[in-house]
């Protein structure tokens, strides 16, 4: 498994002359931690000595694949992001680009030099002055020590820190603190700059200052390895995206793309969760007595509820007078699947199963479209709907389809009820399902409709 | 060798991570770098004290023996605080190694640096008190002369001694945190088997006194005595014995720590 590795990366000058025109290039990378378990935790010198072989102590026991053959290759000049959700694997990456560990398998050839912004002010020493910092601080990140000096006033000046510099670095406040570390390590002045999750310290103007310097950076040709959760970020400033999955590549391709997948992705996961969310919910409202209400003046039927002052967050969650009882309340997807996690345009069906407590001539099925703001988005019932009551005798299953889901993305709560033609409501419940609907475009608001546009006249568009 | 070259490398971040612990040390006190100075020089007031008048010398060979202890004491803290510092160097600066792209080698190696200034620092101290000794301010004069060139290279064998043992020690402590703890021990053992109180031809023969021989500091402390307290020149048997031992030492030290360098950022 050879291991390529640019020539060391402290070195002063350490460029490679010949410029090719991949800057970082992984093949097959896998990185194994290796896990010492029991004996690791408890493993001490005396027990190495005594017991088992002194080598055998340094074997690990279990190992953790954290990326398993990954391979890609950034261009140089190209801001390259990695997103993925916590533990697939990106700080891994990172780590292994910016040279800190070694692949377990598969080589990894990065040219020129690489500074990583991972943590910053990593190095400082508290005692000592923010100016003698920067100076052995860029002396780690691989500078000389004339460089440093020249670099200096502009390092001081980048930080904003002019006033503190001669202060011991204890007396920082962190986001000043993080603002030295991210002057002197933009002044090393590298080929490949890797960047952490750092712009999330830090105040609002100063993270726009880092902001600009990285596209300045991009500007100049120089490659970016950019590691983010902030979606808006990475597609802001990537030219290419690689979307890691549990370890492995699960796409690579430009910001548009892999963001959309990303997303998908996660409402799927989402809905795994919702499932389980949503059986717990069902179960306590099963179990919750209902509250008998006074009179229909004050119960907010399904169809009503567009009208009416939605309900106090306080009220209760279900009331009624049990004339006829909800069993459950289910969402299914286009193929009669039960789940809570869609996406937008697809078909949902809200599927209500009641009892009659005695035969019921005057009933209404109701079932209303909340956000989480209680703004009602849709309510409708059977009597709107034009079904007319005969005779309600037995447990019954109640359909609404609904063709096509053109809500925005977001989190949204559906009422269910049966209730008299005049609003005295039987079975009301609140908040009875709970589903998520995703939208592979970042787009606003909780409508979602289908749509195209048409433009005539002086505008092109350029290829995306 | 290619690792030491790396080392070499290395130079000016060594340097001023040095310049910065020694610095650091003294931020903050009003004396500042006269701690350096004054340390020792109340260490000899008290050795003085002790061993001229509560305390009266029992062997001539080591007489005056304020200033045969603190001849072989000095080098002696050197060599424990680099030790000490040197195991714990790894783990005290683990942010380094997992954040950002740093040499390993260099932390014990500013470990035993640092300690060293410390000891050059005092190093004018014991050469003042050696003067006074010269003159008889201890009672009976200590010869102070050529031997003094003998010290340089005492300063480098020491040096390189700790750089193999610190490299050693900061990589094994990195896998067994209990190490730490030992060395306190093991230290204050070894303080009593190295001829520090005592010299190696006073011990009465025996066995035990065959086996002190054997301890791999003792020609290095020798060496110490013969040419700051005896003002002569080591024989060649010492020199050759604490170079070896030297050399041993740091070739082992790096081998273990090259062995394990790989593990560093993920085990600190």
């Amino acid at each position: 498994m050879g291991v390529l590795r640019p020539p060391p990366r402290l070195l002063p000058g350490g460029r490679l002359s010949a410029r090719s025109p991949v800057a970082v290039e992984a093949r097959d990378l896998s990185k194994v931690y290796r896990r010492w378990g029991r004996t690791r935790a408890f493993g001490t010198l005396k027990s190495a000595l005594l017991g088992r072989g002194f080598g055998k102590v340094l074997e690990p026991s279990e190992t953790v694949s954290a990326l398993s053959a990954v391979s890609f290759d950034v261009r140089r000049g190209e801001t390259f992001g990695v997103i993925g959700a916590n533990g697939s694997g990106k700080s891994t990456l990172l780590k292994l680009v910016a040279g800190l560990f070694k692949p377990t398998s598969g080589t990894l050839r990065v040219d020129g030099k690489v500074s990583a912004l991972i943590e910053l002010g990593a190095g400082f020493h508290p005692e000592i002055s923010g100016r003698e910092n920067v100076v052995i601080n860029g002396v780690m990140l691989g500078l000389t020590r004339r460089e440093i000096e020249r670099k200096l006033p502009s390092i001081i000046e980048f930080s904003g820190l002019s006033e503190f510099i001669d202060e011991p670095v204890k007396t920082y406040s962190s986001g000043m603190y993080v603002r030295l570390g991210f002057a002197v390590a933009v002044h090393v002045d590298p080929d490949v700059l890797v960047v952490d999750e750092v712009l999330a310290v830090g105040d609002e103007a100063f993270a726009r200052r880092c902001l600009d310097t990285i596209k300045e950076f991009s500007a100049r040709g120089k490659t970016i390895f950019f590691v983010s959760h902030s979606l808006a970020l990475v597609e802001e400033l990537c030219d290419r995206v690689l979307y890691l999955s549990g370890g492995r590549v699960a796409g690579l391709a430009e910001p548009r793309e892999m963001l959309a997948a990303y997303r998908l992705d996660v409402s799927a996961g989402e809905g795994t969760r919702l499932l389980a969310e949503h059986a717990v919910e069902q179960a306590s409202l099963r179990a919750e007595e209902s509250v008998p209400v006074p009179g229909p003046a004050t119960a907010s039927a399904p169809e009503t509820a567009s009208e009416v002052e939605a309900p106090p967050a306080e009220r209760a969650r279900r009331w009624g007078d049990r004339s006829a009882t909800i069993d459950g309340v289910r969402l299914l997807g286009a193929a009669g699947d039960e789940r809570y996690a869609f996406r937008t345009g697809e078909p949902v069906t809200v599927e209500i199963e009641a009892t009659p407590a005695r035969p019921l001539s005057d009933f209404v099925f109701g079932v209303g479209l909340f956000t989480p703001e209680d703004v009602c988005v849709h309510g409708t019932n059977t009597e709107i709907d034009g079904f007319m009551p005969g005779e309600f005798d037995g447990p019954a299953r109640v359909r609404l389809a609904i063709g096509s889901c053109d809500l925005g993305p977001g989190t949204y709560l559906i009422d269910v009820a049966v209730h008299a033609r005049n609003g005295t409501p039987y079975d009301y419940w609140r908040g009875a399902c709970r589903f998520r609907v995703d939208s592979p475009r970042p787009e606003a608001g909780i409508w979602s409709p289908e749509r195209s546009w048409s433009i005539d006249g002086g505008v092109s568009w350029a290829r995306t | 060798m290619e690792r030491l070259r790396d080392l070499w490398r290395h130079r000016a971040l060594v340097g001023v991570l040095v310049a910065r612990e020694v610095k650091a040390r003294y931020r903050g006190s009003v004396l500042g770098f006269f701690w350096s100075l004054l340390n020792p020089l109340l260490m000899l007031a008290v050795y003085a004290l002790v061993f001229q008048l509560l305390l009266p010398n029992r062997s001539p060979s080591t007489s005056p023996y304020a200033l045969f202890l603190f001849c072989g004491l000095l080098p002696w803290n050197w060599l424990s605080s680099s030790i000490s510092d040197g195991a714990a160097s790894l783990l005290t600066h683990g942010a380094l190694l997992r954040k950002i792209l740093f040499p390993a080698e260099v932390l014990p190696a500013v470990a035993v640096f640092a300690q060293g200034v410390h000891f050059l620092l005092a190093l004018p101290v014991l050469l003042a008190a050696l003067l006074a000794g010269a003159f008889g301010a201890f009672g009976p004069r200590v010869p102070l002369g050529w031997a003094l060139v003998q010290v340089p290279l005492l300063l480098i064998l020491q040096a390189v001694l700790l750089l193999g043992i610190a490299l050693f020690l900061s990589a094994l402590t990195v896998h067994f945190r209990d190490v730490k703890d030992l060395l306190q021990t093991v230290l204050s053992v070894l303080f009593f088997a190295t001829p520090i109180l005592y010299t190696l031809k006073d011990l009465p023969k025996g066995r035990i006194t065959g086996l002190l021989a054997l301890n791999p500091f003792a020609p290095l402390f020798s060496g110490w005595h013969d040419a700051l307290f005896y003002g002569r020149f080591s024989p060649p048997g010492t020199w050759a014995a604490a170079t070896g031992i030297s050399l041993v030492a740091l070739a082992i030290g790096w081998a273990f720590f090259d062995r394990l360098r790989d593990s560093f950022p993920e085990a600190v």
